[in-house]
């Protein structure tokens, strides 16, 4: 379990990191945390000509407030958005999240950009991300642009971004101060990916859902919203909202796959039997 | 040691372990970290495919590749004329084995060549440019498939390796399942898991001088492993150095060399050099061996008053392509019956190969004695609608009853069943949790309570390689005891148990016993760890040496002290004359003349301070017993399981150091707790392991066990020091322990349960379309 | 492949090398820097075996690369030992609770609550939990583990 042969550069800055990407032609890959992308190449799942480690980068760091929320550099470190005091205030379903990313000592290095790049269908945050309604920002030698959520994720570990393109920044857009999120997973063991994941963020005013989004993580190729039901939702007082109901609209978007951890049965009736509590959870304490 | 309790007895307290400073300091010695000039290291070449031909092997562009030193496959090995072989008894259906593949792989990881160079990195290259091509053939998975399928072994007419069975016909048996009030069958499905030792297994083979071989390696006896690789390799015994220093555990699965360190001990031959290979996680997982798959169907009859009159169990093993060896593993229909009055037993067994990887044994490789009785007897009382521990109660076999000889042969004694379930039951309360569960039910929710009761054959005194264990006890002329042993240490901690006897053997400290393990040149031969035997056989050797040396001491002593050896006692390193402790000569005072001045010797005495003697018991097994008890919660909503308490009450006689044994007891639990809950090693179709990460092969966390609370009973055993077993017990009951745990929380739901794991999959599964009776 | 020199200031000492690029900080500890305590058993970032500490945070170092320690403070189990030979208050506490049996998983249990420590003094027990469900042992069951972390729980000894 040794990685393959490969060249190693580590840029200073962005610039720097996006020209050898350029001339990559694929082969060469981006350095983040590298708490996945280490497990790949031990086990040589994954041939790079060159790593671009961009670990020294400072222009992806910081976590500020922008305009209509939050922007986080790609390479903050998943220990960090766990205790940013920014992030707890802005947009805490994000740090939620992160509680149920690996272990202490990857979240040390493991950062949200590499998480959200690499696109693990079972993972925490690219599921946040998608039910936030999050903005990549990404760039390559020929410029930047930015990719909402919903646009991102194409299949499994597999993204909108081009080879040649790193992700600089993530804003996550403000849900308003009476915004509630619910981050919820079933996972055999801590630190393990879900079997089932949810996310989902709602505005209630008057009684009435203004707005909601559910994302699920660890039910399909990607992480899915459940359209339908966010539909059906909307703009109902929560007061008259058929939970059950709901939960099998909300499955019904979801694709789970069958593996050595549990059936895609498993996943959907487990799915269907939490969606109502955490739905309600996330709705009835806005009040 | 500052912190030593008692000074002048040590043998029952809870001593810090001497291991634990160099452990704990980085300063361990495992087989990967002893520095070793200019070794170069090994990987192998595994196939793909679980059975097929090899049509091809091309290393040549791989053996170009920089810093690589050679690439065999089993042809070159010809010259070295290696035997190995699985052991295997009578009647036994033995395939042809290869260090490495020889004509055909027989399952996925089936090591076809091994690449030496200058390191793993580089060996790892050239391994990926090694072509091979196979013509690929379907292969045998599973046990329903071994029995019909095409032979796993080509050389072999079908897949079953050795099957036995107690009579085709016993009427006695059908006449008390004819008048039964009650029978009840039950089955088990018992996946496959594996052992997973943190370090996984590890050689280091040097090759020093004129026929002689040093060789690192992680095992659990380095005496056995000098024996069994100077046979496979026909060098003189006293040419092959095995040392084990320190071991990241074993469970079994390191008894005996694989074909893997055979081969790099073979490479090391061929090159003259130092060649090491360190299993990776991948090769731990997929090719080390693995244990238990088993199918158990298995009934017992019982009468009117639950009273049980006979039993019946029908085991079928898959053991892979090459097991450590091929055994009808007769020791799970010899135990079933336990600690309960059984009057008669009827057995089958079948074993199986299959193109997966080998068995081995595993933490009590006979376990499913306990988990197929104790799961059918709760059971049985749900079916015939008494307690589980009534049903027990009625059963179990009291004080009075023993020597009780077993229908099955062996004969158990000074064992506690009846004493540690009372004890289990009253610490984890049974009225009150059943109250709870009552509550709880009321609400939703569902725990449960279980329960179970074993005996444990520790120290099978008849069993060839375990019967007897060795010591050689000195006093150095620095007044320092130094002892070598034939047990071993993967975790054991035998280092200070073995110690603690020695030092209150001999009335010397704690401190001044050295125990010196892990190198067959200075240990003598014994099998180590294996079988739950080093406490009593250590144990019993140590005292025996001890016993001659300080009669040798106290003759010494006698004369220089002008006294009589029967009026003098030793205590904390100083020898006295009973009841004037102040007029003394330290232990190091008599060794210096024991060993430097010939002149103050009784005359005719041999000089020096040395003693040895080899200790096996007269009884053939010595039994320890215990009985667990523990509660659950089961979320019906996810199938995922919650344990809230544990009680383990063991009886293992005369404990040596209360911390280890419950350090045994745990380690057990815990990894019984994964086999029900989570451990899964399984394969496709196809024959391809599925779990080849441990984000795939889940064993258990901090978070997903609890804090185990013991209690301990000490009924000696009739042998040297009282001492019994514990090593392999917190395996066998915990099992199903848990089990009954679950299937009482899901009782309501008129399930039962039969397979193991419990994973939450198959709990829903099993929960799907029911809804819960009333809770009564 | 390129190849690296690197300078590691290594249990408080400064470690020059030269390190082809594959190469893990894992690798590195062991093979060029001999400092075997930190073993590595999963190799893929799971069992916390590895762990240790760099710039002051616990890390696995299968899943680090030795370049990437270029100009960094990595602590190993060696390095935790003062220098009058007594133990880490982790390290006594270990022993104390009987929390290791083989000893392998142990120098990164050790390292990851010497980290916690470092970063807070006064952690909580649920803290230490947390930071301990990042290691896999197959002897112990975690009792020992579990007492570790109730006793270093509030800065006690």
């Amino acid at each position: 379990m040794k990685p393959p042969p490969f060249d190693y550069f580590a840029a200073h800055d962005l610039e720097e990191a996006l020209e050898p990407l350029a001339e990559g032609g694929g082969d060469a890959l981006v350095l983040a945390g590298g708490q996945t992308l280490l497990p790949l190449l031990a086990y040589r799942l994954a041939a790079p000509t060159l790593l671009v480690d961009i670990n020294g980068v400072a222009a992806l760091q910081g976590i500020s407030r922008v305009g209509d929320g939050v922007r986080i550099g790609a390479m903050t470190r998943q220990a960090t958005i766990l205790r940013d005091p920014i992030i707890a205030a802005q947009t805490p379903g994000l740090a939620m999240a992160a509680r149920f990313v690996g272990h202490t000592q990857t979240r040390a290095r493991g950062t949200l950009g590499g998480s959200l790049s690499f696109a693990e269908p079972a993972a925490e945050f690219p599921a946040t991300a998608l039910a936030l309604g999050a903005r990549m920002e990404v760039r390559s030698r020929d410029g930047a642009r930015t990719l909402e959520a919903d646009e991102f994720f194409l299949g499994p570990y597999t993204t909108a971004m081009a080879p040649d393109e790193i992700m600089t920044s993530v804003t996550f857009p403000d849900w308003g101060p009476d915004a509630r999120v619910v981050v919820h997973e079933v996972a055999r063991r801590s630190g393990d990916f879900a079997l089932v994941g949810l996310v989902m963020a709602s505005r209630v005013e008057a009684g009435k859902v203004v707005r909601t989004a559910i994302s699920w993580f660890g039910m399909g190729p990607t992480p899915l919203r459940s359209l339908q039901a966010e539909q059906a939702m909307t703009g109902q007082a929560v007061s008259d909202l058929d939970f059950a109901a709901l939960a099998e609209l909300a499955v019904a978007d979801t694709d789970p796959p069958d593996d050595i951890q549990a059936s895609a049965h498993y996943r959907r009736t487990v799915a269907r039997r939490i969606f109502p509590r955490l739905a309600r959870q996330t709705l009835e304490a806005v009040g | 040691m500052n912190d030593v309790p008692n000074a002048t007895r040590f043998v029952g307290q809870r001593i810090p372990r001497k291991e634990d400073r160099r452990l704990l300091t980085g300063h361990g010695a495992f087989t990967d970290d002893v520095p070793i000039a200019g070794a170069l290291e090994a990987c192998f070449v595994r196939s793909p495919i679980a059975k097929g031909r090899i049509v091809r092997v091309d290393a040549a562009a791989a053996r170009q590749m920089p810093g690589v030193h050679a690439i065999y496959t089993v042809a070159d090995f010809e010259p070295l004329n290696a035997v190995v072989a699985a052991a295997g008894g009578q009647g036994v259906n033995q395939p042809r084995m290869g260090l490495l593949a020889i004509d055909d792989v027989r399952f996925v990881g089936d090591p076809v060549a091994i690449v030496v160079a200058d390191n793993r990195y580089l060996a790892e290259d050239a391994a990926n440019a090694v072509l091979v091509d196979y013509e690929s053939e379907d292969a045998v998975v599973t046990i329903a498939q071994a029995r019909v399928g095409a032979p796993a072994h080509r050389e072999l007419d079908n897949n079953l390796g050795v099957g036995a069975r107690s009579a085709d016909d016993d009427p006695e048996l059908d006449a008390l399942f004819a008048k039964a009030a009650h029978v009840v069958s039950h089955t088990i499905n018992h996946r496959r898991l594996t052992h997973a030792p943190m370090e996984g297994r590890a050689v280091a083979s040097v090759p020093t001088g004129a026929g002689e071989l040093t060789v690192y390696v992680s095992c659990q006896s380095p005496q056995q492993m000098a024996r069994f690789i100077s046979e496979a390799f026909n060098l003189p015994n006293a040419n092959v150095r095995a040392i084990a220093k320190d071991v990241g555990g074993a469970f079994g699965q390191k008894i005996s060399p694989g074909r893997e360190e055979l081969s790099v001990i073979a490479a090391s031959l061929m090159l003259r050099r130092p060649v090491k290979w360190a299993e990776d996680r991948l090769e731990s997982l997929t090719c080390a061996y693995t244990g238990r798959e088993q199918e158990a169907h298995f009934k017992m009859a019982f009468d009117a008053d639950a009273r049980i009159l006979g039993g019946h169990i029908e085991l079928h093993s898959n053991v892979g392509a090459y097991p450590a060896g091929i055994h009808a593993n007769a020791l799970v229909t010899t135990l079933f019956p336990g600690p309960y009055r059984v009057a008669r037993n009827g057995f089958k067994s079948e074993v199986w190969y299959s193109n997966t990887t080998g068995l081995a044994a595993y933490r009590g490789p006979w376990a499913m004695e306990s988990l197929a009785r104790e799961t059918l007897l709760d059971v049985a009382a749900r079916q015939i609608g008494i307690a589980p521990e009534e049903i027990r109660a009625r059963n179990l076999i009291t004080r009075e009853d023993q020597p009780y000889r077993m229908c099955t042969g062996p004969v158990l004694d000074h064992v506690t069943p009846r004493e540690t379930l009372a004890l289990a039951l009253k610490k984890i309360d049974v009225a009150a949790f059943r109250e709870e569960q009552a509550e709880a039910r009321k609400k939703g929710r569902y725990i449960g309570l279980g329960m179970a009761v074993y005996v444990e054959p520790t120290t099978m005194a008849t069993a060839g390689v375990l019967s007897s264990e060795t010591a050689y006890v000195r006093i150095e002329p620095t007044g320092k005891v130094i002892a070598m042993m034939s047990t071993h240490s993967q975790g054991h901690g035998t280092e200070t148990t073995m110690a603690q006897v020695i030092a209150d053997s001999l009335g010397v400290p704690f401190a001044d016993v050295s125990v010196v393990e892990g190198d067959s040149s200075r240990g003598g031969f014994g099998a180590g760890a294996g079988g739950s035997r080093q406490a009593v056989l250590g144990g019993g050797s140590a005292r025996l040496a001890c016993q001659k040396l300080l009669e040798k001491l106290k003759l010494v002593a006698a004369h220089v002290m002008n006294s009589q050896p029967e009026f003098l006692e030793v205590a904390d390193g100083k020898i006295s004359v009973r009841g004037e402790p102040e007029v003394f000569q330290t232990v190091k005072q008599i060794a210096q003349i024991a060993y430097l001045t010939p002149s103050r010797m009784p005359p005719g005495l041999e000089l020096g301070l040395e003693s040895q003697a080899r200790y096996r018991p007269d009884t053939p097994i010595i039994f320890s017993n215990a009985s667990h008890a523990c509660t659950v919660e089961v979320d019906v909503e996810t199938g995922l399981v919650k344990i809230l308490r544990w009680v383990a009450v063991e009886d293992c006689g005369a404990i040596i150091n209360p911390s280890v044994v419950e350090g045994q007891i745990a380690g057990g639990v815990v990894q019984g707790i994964g086999e029900v809950l989570m451990e899964d090693m399984a394969y496709d179709d196809l024959g391809n392991p599925r779990a080849a990460t441990f984000k795939d092969y889940l064993t258990p966390t901090i978070h997903d066990v609890p804090l185990i609370e013991y209690d301990h009973l000490e009924t000696p055993a009739k042998n040297e020091g009282g001492f019994k077993g514990v090593g392999e017990g917190g395996a066998i009951i915990g099992p199903p322990t848990l089990v009954n745990a679950i299937a009482d929380a899901l009782a309501p739901f008129g399930v039962e349960l039969t397979q193991i794991p419990l994973s939450p999959d198959y709990l829903l599964k099993l929960l799907e379309g029911r809804t819960p009776a009333h809770a009564g | 492949m390129s190849e690296h020199a690197i300078e590691v200031i290594l249990n408080g000492r400064p470690v020059r090398a030269r390190v082809e690029s594959r190469r893990t900080l894992g690798d590195f500890l062991r093979r060029d820097a001999g400092q075997t305590g930190t073993h590595l058993a999963c190799e893929h970032g799971v069992c916390g075996a590895c762990t240790v500490i760099v710039d002051g945070e616990a890390v696995r170092s299968c899943l680090m690369l030795a370049v990437q320690a270029d100009g960094r403070k990595v602590t190993t189990v060696e390095g935790l030992e003062a220098s009058d030979g007594s133990l880490h208050r982790v390290q006594q506490a270990m022993q104390d609770a009987y929390a290791l049996q083989c000893g392998y998983c142990t120098p990164g249990v050790v390292m990851t609550l010497a980290a916690a420590l470092e970063a807070n003094p006064k952690p909580t027990e649920p803290d230490l939990m947390e930071a301990l469900s990042g290691h896999l042992c197959r002897c112990t069951g975690y009792q020992g583990m579990m007492k570790v972390a109730k006793r270093l729980a509030g800065g006690g000894e």
